[in-house]
C-alpha cells in the first residue's frame, strides 16, 4: 500500500475538522474524496502534504509513519500537491514555477519539463509569461504541472475543475487520466462528483469531518443516496 | 534664495547620495524580512548599531598603526570592516529571529505578538549594549558617543560644478551599489533566492515544493543582517562615531525608505533610500538641517496618501491573482 491514513483526527483551533478519517491508496490508483463543502477534503489533503499538524492517528507512506515530518520532507519521498486555489507563484514566470516543482532535486530536469510541456502544450506557449497574469486554467495546469515536476508517486489534486469552464473540465479530467496511465497515482478532491467517480478505481464520500461510504467509483455513481446528496437525483 | 538653491544642490545632492545609500543597505533587511514573515523587524535597526560597533572595534584594534592614506592597507581594512560587520550583523540577526520571533511563530501568535517582540527586542539590545557591551569594549560609559579612527582620508577626486566630491562619498556610493547588485542577484538568480521568493508569495505552496520555511527565514534573517551590517562598515568609516542608539533614527529612516520604494520590494529598498536622502537633504537647503526628519517624515506621510503600496509598490510577492 503506498498510503495509509489511519483514523486521523485533526483540531483548528478547539473545532474538529476532521473525527477520525483513515482511508487507503495502492500504487496506480486513482482515489476521489467527493463530499460537501466543509466535509474535510482539503484537510485531508493538506494533512497528508503536512501543511496541517494533526492531534491523534497515523500517517503511512511506503510503510514509514511520515505522522510527524515536516512538509518539506515529504515532497522528497514522493508526495506532490496541486492545492486549492492553484497556489501559483504569482510573481514568476510559468517555466520559474514549474522549476520550483524541481527545487529539492539535483537530476537531470529536461526530461519531466518536456513532459509536462507535451501533457500542457498551452504552458509551453507563455513560458515567460508570469503565474499572476494566467487565467484559471492555465494556473490549474501550472499547479499540476508543477507537482509532477517534483517526481511524486502520489500527486494530491484539490479540486482541478473549480472555476473552470467545461470545455477546461474535461480536457483537465482526460490529463488526470493520461498522468495516471503513466505511473503516478491520483488522489483527487472534488466536488464535481459526477466526472471524479467516473475516473476513479475507488472513492471515499466524506461528511462533517467522517468517511461516511467507501466503495468503487462506478458503484458509487450507481448509489442511490450518493446521487441523492451529490449528483443532483438524476 | 534661489542663489542659495543653486549655490548649494550640487553639494547636498552628493550628501544625499551618500546617506542615501546607506539608508538602501537598512531598507533591505526591513523590505525582506516583510516579504518573508509579513513582519516589520524594528530590532533591524539595533543590527546595524551591531555592525558600527564590530567595525569600530576592529578599527580600534588594527588603524592606529595605517595612517589614513590611499592604498593596499587602507582597501584591506575597508573590506575587512565589511566583512567582519556583516558576520556579527548576520549572525546578531540569527540569534534575534531564534530568539525573539521564532517561539512566537511556531506557537501561532498574531503578528501584533510578533511587532510586540520586535520593539522589545529593541529596547532590551539597545540597553544590554548601552550597560554591559559598550563599557566592555570601549572601556567608556556606555552612553557615550565612541569615535573611530579615521582611516579612509578625505581627498578630493573630483568636482563637479561646486560640488567636491571626496573619495569616502564614492567608497560608500560604490560599496552599497555593489553589495546591493549581489544581493539582487542571490534574490533573483540563485536556488536559494527562488526559495525566498517562493516564500514571500505564497508560504504553503512553497513547502509543497519542498522548500523549508525555516531554513528560508533564517536565510533571510542572515542575508538582511548582513547588508545592515555593510552599512554599519560604511556608516563608521563616513561618520566616524557611533553610539548605543545610534540605530533608533537611522532605522526609522530605512524603515521609511523600504515603505517609500514599497515594502516587499529590494529594488524599492534602493530607490526609496536615495530618494529620501536627496530629498532630506535638498530640503534642508531651504529650511535648514535641523529640519532633515521632519522633511523625511513628511516625505513619507504625503507619498502614502497618493501610493499607499510605495513608488515601486510590492513585487517580492506581487499582488494574488
Amino acid at each position: 500500500m503506498l498510503l495509509e491514513v489511519k483514523d486521523i483526527n485533526v483540531h483548528y483551533g478547539k473545532i474538529a475538522a476532521l473525527k477520525g478519517i483513515s482511508l487507503e491508496v495502492n500504487e496506480g490508483e486513482i482515489v476521489s474524496l467527493i463530499g460537501a463543502n466543509g466535509a474535510g477534503k482539503t484537510t485531508t489533503l493538506k494533512t497528508i502534504s503536512g501543511l496541517r499538524p494533526l492531534t491523534s492517528g497515523k500517517i503511512l507512506f511506503n510503510g514509514e509513519d511520515i505522522s510527524k515530518m515536516p512538509g518539506h520532507k515529504r515532497v522528497i519521498l514522493g508526495i506532490g500537491q496541486a492545492p486549492e486555489g492553484r497556489g501559483v507563484f504569482p510573481g514568476m514566470t510559468v517555466q520559474e514555477n514549474l522549476l520550483m516543482g524541481a527545487y529539492t532535486r539535483k537530476d537531470d530536469l529536461s526530461k519531466d519539463l518536456a513532459e509536462v510541456y507535451e501533457l500542457f502544450p498551452r504552458l509551453a506557449e507563455r513560458k515567460s509569461q508570469f503565474g499572476g497574469t494566467m487565467s484559471g486554467g492555465e494556473q490549474q495546469m501550472i499547479a499540476i504541472g508543477r507537482a509532477l515536476m517534483t517526481k511524486p508517486k502520489v500527486v494530491l489534486l484539490d479540486e482541478p475543475s473549480m472555476g473552470l469552464a467545461p470545455m477546461l473540465i474535461a480536457q483537465i479530467f482526460t490529463i488526470i487520466k493520461e498522468i495516471n496511465s503513466r505511473g503516478t497515482t491520483v488522489l483527487l478532491v472534488e466536488q464535481n462528483a459526477q466526472q471524479a467517480l467516473k475516473l476513479s478505481d475507488r472513492a471515499y464520500v466524506l461528511e462533517t469531518g467522517r468517511v461516511v461510504k467507501s466503495a468503487p467509483g462506478r458503484e458509487l455513481l450507481d448509489d442511490p443516496s450518493v446521487r441523492e446528496a451529490y449528483l443532483g437525483g438524476h | 534664495m534661489l542663489q542659495d538653491f543653486l549655490n548649494q544642490i550640487l553639494p547636498s545632492t552628493v550628501g544625499g547620495l551618500v546617506i542615501g545609500s546607506i539608508y538602501a543597505l537598512v531598507a533591505l533587511g526591513y523590505t525582506m524580512v516583510y516579504g518573508v514573515l509579513r513582519l516589520i523587524n524594528f530590532a533591524h535597526s539595533e543590527i546595524f548599531m551591531i555592525g558600527t560597533f564590530a567595525s569600530l572595534v576592529l578599527l580600534t584594534a588594527i588603524a592606529p598603526a595605517a595612517p589614513a592614506t590611499f592604498g593596499i592597507a587602507m582597501v584591506g581594512t575597508l573590506l575587512l570592516c565589511m566583512v567582519v560587520s556583516a558576520v556579527v550583523s548576520g549572525g546578531a540577526a540569527i540569534v534575534l529571529e531564534t530568539v525573539a520571533y521564532r517561539p512566537l511563530r511556531k506557537r501561532g501568535a498574531t503578528k501584533l505578538a510578533a511587532l510586540i517582540s520586535a520593539i522589545g527586542a529593541s529596547i532590551f539590545l539597545q540597553e544590554l549594549f548601552a550597560l554591559e557591551i559598550i563599557p566592555w569594549l570601549t572601556d567608556k560609559p556606555g552612553r557615550n558617543q565612541a569615535s573611530a579612527p579615521r582611516f579612509v582620508p578625505r581627498d578630493e577626486l573630483f568636482h563637479i560644478g561646486n560640488a567636491a566630491v571626496r573619495l569616502d562619498h564614492v567608497i560608500v556610493v560604490v560599496a552599497a551599489v555593489v553589495v546591493m547588485v549581489a544581493l539582487d542577484q542571490t534574490v533573483n538568480k540563485t536556488r536559494i533566492g527562488r526559495g525566498i521568493r517562493a516564500t514571500a508569495q505564497d508560504p504553503e505552496a512553497a513547502v509543497l515544493m519542498g522548500v523549508s520555511i525555516d531554513n528560508i527565514v533564517r536565510i533571510t534573517f542572515l542575508l538582511g543582517g548582513a547588508m545592515a551590517g555593510v552599512a554599519g562598515a560604511l556608516y563608521l568609516m563616513e561618520i566616524e562615531n557611533t553610539v548605543f542608539n545610534v540605530g533608533f533614527v537611522l532605522g526609522i529612516k530605512a524603515f521609511t525608505a523600504a515603505v517609500l520604494g514599497g515594502i516587499g520590494n529590494l529594488r524599492g529598498a534602493l530607490m526609496g533610500g536615495i530618494v529620501l536622502g536627496l530629498i532630506e537633504n535638498w530640503g534642508a537647503i531651504f529650511l535648514g538641517s535641523q529640519w532633515k526628519d521632519v522633511i523625511a517624515f513628511v516625505v513619507l506621510v504625503v507619498v502614502l496618501m497618493f501610493r499607499p503600496t510605495g513608488i515601486l509598490g510590492e513585487s517580492l510577492q506581487r499582488a494574488r491573482a
